[in-house]
């Protein structure tokens, strides 16, 4: 075979590849863009209390923000786990969670708090648009702001098992203590 | 006394305010909002959908891109600012037409390079296959030697009997 026979078989299995990938791909693995960039100011009524909250009350404090639904199977297995890490970083002044609630009924989200309990406040995104301003794709998602508001991290999927290691030891801890922590 | 001059502005302004004109020209404007809401809607991707627009998509999400986009235009926005700031929330994904730039060359491109790679891949393939056929034309069948003969005509003559 000659080496353009070569080339060219290459080229075509390249981009067959590509478009493969392209077709079938799950888009919620492609990286966020938003990593290193600031984090979009939102503001909303509280789940269960209706007082307004908004995102520039915690400036200056390392900030977890998880979006939520409570028709989200997924959301469930990981709320255990939110609560524990609320739990493990509540001593720290500086460090703030804060739940929103993705295209969900207001009566299914208190509902579901209700029963699983709740340590942290969580927002309605009435219009969806916060959802929109963190390039959300589904749920659950979660993204960790730093102390000058800037996203340092987001993670896909349920905060479970090594995910939840890694988002307290090697993201939170770290940025409590000042220090920078890898792009995710 | 400016109770009153408010009074008789408000009451003659009220038939041009409630005119057919005016409510023709919201209309007008409300259309030509719809329609760029459908044109900016069509190019950007679903992204909870495969491949489809989020003007064709159902989903909730969908219908909550397209009422930020009516809300965008509302307030002033272009609709190159507009897809700017979806392009800035969920990266080159959010595109349906993939943006002309780095590696987005080679989608663009590559099916017209292979479709031109292989047509001359075609072209000199077929060209040689008729040069063959043509040569073999032209050049006279090899004679057969004295062996080769007699041996077909033993098997001819067997197949006879």
């Amino acid at each position: 075979m000659r080496s353009w026979h070569l080339i060219l078989v290459l080229a075509v299995v390249g981009l067959l590849t590509l478009f493969y990938k392209g077709l079938w791909g799950d888009p919620r693995s492609i990286p966020t863009v938003l990593i290193g960039t600031e984090a979009p100011i939102f503001s909303g009524p509280e789940v269960r209390t209706g007082e307004t909250i908004s995102l520039n009350k915690f400036q200056g404090k390392v900030v977890l923000i998880n979006f939520w639904a409570s028709w989200c199977l997924e959301c469930r297995t990981e709320h255990e786990n939110l609560l524990a890490l609320n739990r493990h970083f509540s001593q720290n002044p500086d460090f703030v969670m804060l739940g929103i609630n993705y295209q969900d009924q207001v009566e299914d989200a208190r509902k579901y708090l209700q029963e699983n309990g709740s340590n942290f406040d969580h927002i309605r995104d009435l219009k969806g648009a916060i959802s929109i301003d963190y390039g959300v794709y589904g749920v659950p998602e979660t993204f960790v702001i730093d102390r000058k508001g800037i996203i340092r991290y987001k993670s896909i999927g349920p905060i479970v098992g090594p995910n939840y290691v890694h988002i307290t030891d090697d993201i939170l801890q770290p940025l409590l203590e000042g220090k920078p922590v890898s792009r995710s | 006394m400016k109770k009153f001059l408010v009074i008789c502005i408000v009451s003659l302004a009220m038939p041009f305010l409630s005119s057919p004109n005016l409510a023709k020209a919201t209309t007008v404007e409300e259309e030509d909002i719809d329609l760029q809401v459908r044109d900016i809607a069509k190019t950007l991707r679903c992204t909870i959908c495969q491949n489809e627009s989020i003007w064709e998509s159902q989903a909730e999400l969908a219908h909550q891109m397209r009422d930020l986009i009516k809300a965008k235009l509302l307030q002033g926005e272009t609709p190159q600012q507009i897809r700017a700031y979806f392009l800035s929330r969920y990266g080159d994904y959010i595109l349906l037409m993939p943006r002309k730039t780095g590696l987005n060359w080679l989608l663009w491109a590559g099916p017209f390079v292979l479709l031109g790679g292989g047509g001359i891949f075609l072209y000199i393939t077929i060209s040689r296959w008729v040069a063959q056929a043509q040569a073999a034309k032209k050049d006279p069948p090899a004679p057969i030697d004295d062996r080769v003969r007699k041996r077909i005509e033993a098997e001819f003559h067997s197949r006879e009997d």
